[in-house]
């Protein structure tokens, strides 16, 4: 059966471990690989700071959204925020390998089965992602 | 983020604990840095044994502090990366960058 599971966060960095935290409990649960869902985990993180800092611009008033679906082994995370987004489809990666940012996306893109950019029916920006957490091999 | 400092054979080292993720962490890691190159203290580990999870704005503090110490002379070499935090640093390939040990006295060694 599916279920789901949604929480709600001040644009502030140190609530970046809540998701983090949500998505472990969930885990605990589905007997699935260790270093699967510290990689879903990552990858929440980074969809949170992203939300946040380039998303709402930190201002706490306004509250970034993580809605977590699963289906079976399946996770799907859903990040919402206030922003105006950024154009994914014409995003390429930096070659400049000792940049101080913008490996995000790259992250997010590595650790997760579909990553998608895009704007939430009410109008909000928002990152999708999912990754099936199969039992795994290499804990 | 926490940053307690010591010193091992004119290395210094670096305990940080919590999450490494920029905002404060970055001004407090860089500010720590400039310190020990004002001190004459080129060479740095940075331990990461009770670092929960890193972003990638948190990579940046590292890659900023590892630029600073190299312009200086010296080097900034990692020490107990977790399996998580390694997996960061493969997909980003900084792993090519950062010299990483999970021996103290192995990463100290590696200076002389």
């Amino acid at each position: 059966m599916a279920s789901r599971v949604e929480i709600k966060l001040p644009s502030d960095m140190q609530y970046l471990g809540v998701p983090d935290a949500v998505l472990m409990e969930i885990g605990s649960d589905l007997e699935c690989g260790q270093r699967a869902l510290e990689e879903l985990g990552t990858s929440v993180i980074e969809a949170c700071t992203n939300a946040m800092e380039h998303g709402n611009k930190l201002d706490d008033v306004l509250p970034i959204q993580v809605i977590f679906e699963v289906e079976g082994h399946e996770i799907t995370i859903t990040v919402l925020d206030e922003g105006p987004g950024f154009d994914f489809e014409h995003w390429t990666p930096s070659d400049e390998l000792m940049r101080q940012r913008g490996r995000g996306i790259l992250i997010m893109r590595e650790f997760t089965d579909t990553l998608e950019f895009g704007r939430h029916e009410d109008g909000r920006f928002m990152i999708r992602m999912a990754k099936k957490l199969a039992p795994s091999e290499d804990d | 983020m926490k940053i307690k400092e010591r010193k091992r054979d004119g290395v210094a080292i670096l305990e940080m604990s919590g999450k490494l993720m920029g905002g404060p962490d970055a001004e407090a890691f860089d500010e720590t840095i400039k310190t020990l190159i004002h001190e004459g203290c080129h060479n740095v580990i940075v331990s990461m044994e009770r670092v929960k999870w890193v972003n990638s704005t948190g990579l940046g503090i590292l890659i900023s502090g590892y630029t600073t110490l190299k312009k200086s002379g010296g080097e900034l070499k990692l020490l107990k990366v977790s399996d998580r935090i390694e997996n960061i640093f493969i997909v980003s390939k900084l792993y090519t960058v950062f010299e990483s040990f999970q021996d103290e006295a192995e990463a100290v060694q590696s200076f002389s």
